[in-house]
């Protein structure tokens, strides 16, 4: 038998949902949208409203703006660098944190601290260790008979720099989901391979990658999707997008165009925001299809 | 292989899992390795295959002191419990993987791995993944797995319990031929008497850690060497009753029992007295224990009658299939074989 809804049944549970859903159309639903829409208004005021025209003008002049092409250009370098290296070296990390060796608890502990520490601090850290003069790392070079390296100050290493504290700040995460991923595969596979007579490095291969790689995907994505709105790192250690404005990266560059001009370019800012989302959207779905593949053929 | 195992220990921690076991298993045989669960049968298992390593004790394979040789170089294939099948790979390349580490070539490992497969039966599912197979198949391609490098030693580690009870009885059959038919020396762990009885040349029955009995599986159930053995072969259960000696003359249950010669018994020490059901006759008023029945059940062909005697129950097979009443008095006639006296702190047979 059918019950005939009344009006209070039908409203109830999207009151319930009320909170949630308000949040999200306030503070993502609509944020999103307006961008989109903004990203066509030409001479955009944000306080006023008034728009010159509604067009791919802002598009076309940001793809244009050679800022913007070297930001893509950084940005691209940024994500294709740190993205493997961070991963590689989060497996092999995460990888002998899951075997059974002393002060387990303490190394666990310290991968996992830059995640609970104040990015700030970390980066002043960070900022400390590269100066040329007293930092630690040139203190190290120096050690094995390297040269100091001006790592914040020149516009052909600080990318590096860049690099290096990107990997490290992307490393603890990436751990703990790869630790968690290896602990989900039974040991019963390794002694099962090692009684075959596989050595370490062929069970780690053949057996614990391949029933890591959904793991290591979703990392992948993850990492991916964060890496290219690299942004907050460029603060602690330049400042800025580093000397001579060589470190413009594709956040950066949208944040520029309302912070850092007068008066601010709204409209080249949500094109820019526009573009970047394409972008991740693609190498998303590229990732996801990949996926897809590599597990059908397995 | 002949397997000879000396004095095999192995302490963890707090406990001990197995003291001082001896046994010599001959090559060929298929044997079971008997316990309940926790009686170190899993450890004995491990010992063999070279996971674990003994406290004390030394293993032979033929005359070669394998004790403290690392698994890979032992030459055995082991089947888990779970199967533990790479879930990645298919099949076939489950099956390839040991060969593939031994760097057999391509063609030929393919070659041995379908022969191995169709002495399973798995031949028709080789693209396939673990996932798509049902416990039964995944079981076969494990044995097929552990099989394909050609070990001296095959080891099963409680290789039925995962499949439900139809399964379960043509699996082992399966275990019998395929191990009669390849002919290496097989050890699985069992916590099932039923599963050892049934496909075993030998039964290594555990308790605590500790070798209770070695023999043929009717030669454990004919001839117990303890209280333990007894009890935990057969079904149903062997029957105790509570006996005693006093005066030279054996009592069950506070009756004489005359037809037993009790001059060989211990005085004064709480016995008991074991019997399986089908040594047991039920007869009407005639000399014997008297008991009461309680209860019978019809189970298949058989019928089993549940009786009363002192404060213990026991069950007896019936010779007819006629119902009887519940109450009636009986009393009890025993035949020669399948009747045990052992005492009761021990568990030493005493006859």
């Amino acid at each position: 038998m059918k019950k005939r809804r009344n009006l209070k049944e039908t409203l109830s549970p999207y009151l319930y949902l009320a909170p949630f859903l308000i949040g999200v159309i306030v503070f993502t639903l609509y944020p999103m949208i307006n961008v989109f829409i903004m990203s066509f208004k030409e001479n955009y005021k944000y306080l006023t409203g008034a728009f010159s025209g509604f067009g791919l003008d802002n598009y076309t002049t940001v793809l244009s703006d050679p800022y913007f092409q070297q930001a893509i250009i950084n940005t691209f370098k940024y994500v294709l660098t740190v993205i493997p290296i961070s991963t590689c070296l989060a497996i092999v990390l995460a990888t002998l944190l899951n075997q059974n060796i002393k002060f387990k608890a303490l190394l666990q502990t310290a991968y996992f601290l830059p995640m609970v520490t104040s990015v700030t601090a970390v980066g002043l850290a960070w900022k400390f260790m590269f100066n040329y003069n007293s930092g630690l790392i040139n203190f190290f070079l120096n050690l094995f008979g390297f040269e100091s390296i001006n790592w914040l100050q020149s516009a052909g290493n600080n990318f590096l720099a860049l690099v290096i504290y990107g990997i490290w700040s992307l490393l603890p995460f990436t751990i703990i989901l790869l630790l968690s991923g290896l602990q989900n595969i039974d040991p019963l596979y390794n002694t099962a391979a090692r009684i075959d007579g596989a050595s370490p490095l062929r069970i780690f291969f053949k057996i614990t990658i391949p029933l890591l790689a959904p793991t290591i995907f979703l990392v992948l994505i993850v990492n991916t999707i964060s890496a290219f709105k690299v942004f907050n790192e460029l603060f602690p250690l330049f400042n800025g997008p580093g000397v001579a404005y060589n470190l413009f990266t594709v956040v950066y560059y949208i944040y520029y165009q309302f912070r850092g001009l007068t008066p601010p370019k709204y409209g080249y800012a949500a094109a820019a925001a526009m573009i970047l989302f394409v972008i991740i959207f693609c190498f998303t779905m590229l990732q996801l299809w990949l996926q897809k593949r590599a597990s059908r053929e397995g | 292989m002949k397997i000879k195992i000396e004095n095999l220990t192995k302490q963890f921690a707090n406990h001990t899992a197995v003291s001082s076991f001896n046994a010599e298993i001959e090559s060929g045989q298929l044997i079971a390795l008997l316990g309940p669960s926790g009686c170190g049968k899993s450890t004995m298992l491990n010992m063999l295959s070279g996971i674990l390593t003994p406290t004390d004790g030394s293993i032979f394979f033929d005359d070669e002191d394998v004790t403290f040789t690392a698994p890979e170089k032992r030459g055995v294939g082991l089947v888990f419990q779970n199967y533990a099948l790479y879930p990645h790979m298919s099949v076939l390349d489950n099956i390839c993987f040991p060969l593939e580490i031994q760097k057999v070539p391509k063609a030929e490992r393919t070659r041995r791995a379908i022969e191995m497969a169709k002495l399973v039966h798995v031949e028709s599912m080789l693209e396939r993944k673990p996932a798509q197979l049902s416990g039964g198949q995944q079981q076969r391609v494990a044995i097929a797995r552990a099989l394909v490098k050609k070990p001296r030693l095959l080891l099963l580690d409680e290789p039925l319990s995962n499949l439900d009870a139809r399964l379960r009885i043509e699996m082992r059959e399966e275990i019998r031929r395929i191990q009669q038919e390849t002919k290496i020396t097989t050890i699985f762990v069992t916590h099932d008497q039923e599963e050892a009885m049934s496909i075993s040349d030998a039964i290594l029955l555990m308790k605590d850690g500790v070798l209770q009995q070695m023999d043929q599986p009717q030669r454990l159930y004919d001839d117990p060497a303890n209280c333990f053995v007894a009890d935990f072969l057969g079904n149903p259960t062997i029957n105790k009753l509570n006996a005693e000696v006093k005066d030279g003359i054996l009592y069950v249950e506070g009756q004489p029992m005359k037809e037993i010669n009790a001059a060989k018994l211990p005085q004064q020490r709480k016995l008991i007295f074991s019997c399986r059901a089908e040594s047991i006759r039920l007869q009407k008023a005639a000399d014997g224990l008297r008991a009461m029945l309680i209860q019978t059940y019809v189970i298949g062909k058989e019928m089993i009658a549940a009786l009363q005697i002192g404060g213990s129950q026991i069950r007896a097979y019936m010779d007819s299939d006629k119902a009887l009443p519940a109450g009636l008095e009986v009393t009890l006639q025993f035949r020669d074989k399948g009747i045990f006296i052992f005492d009761e702190a021990s568990g030493e047979r005493y006859l």
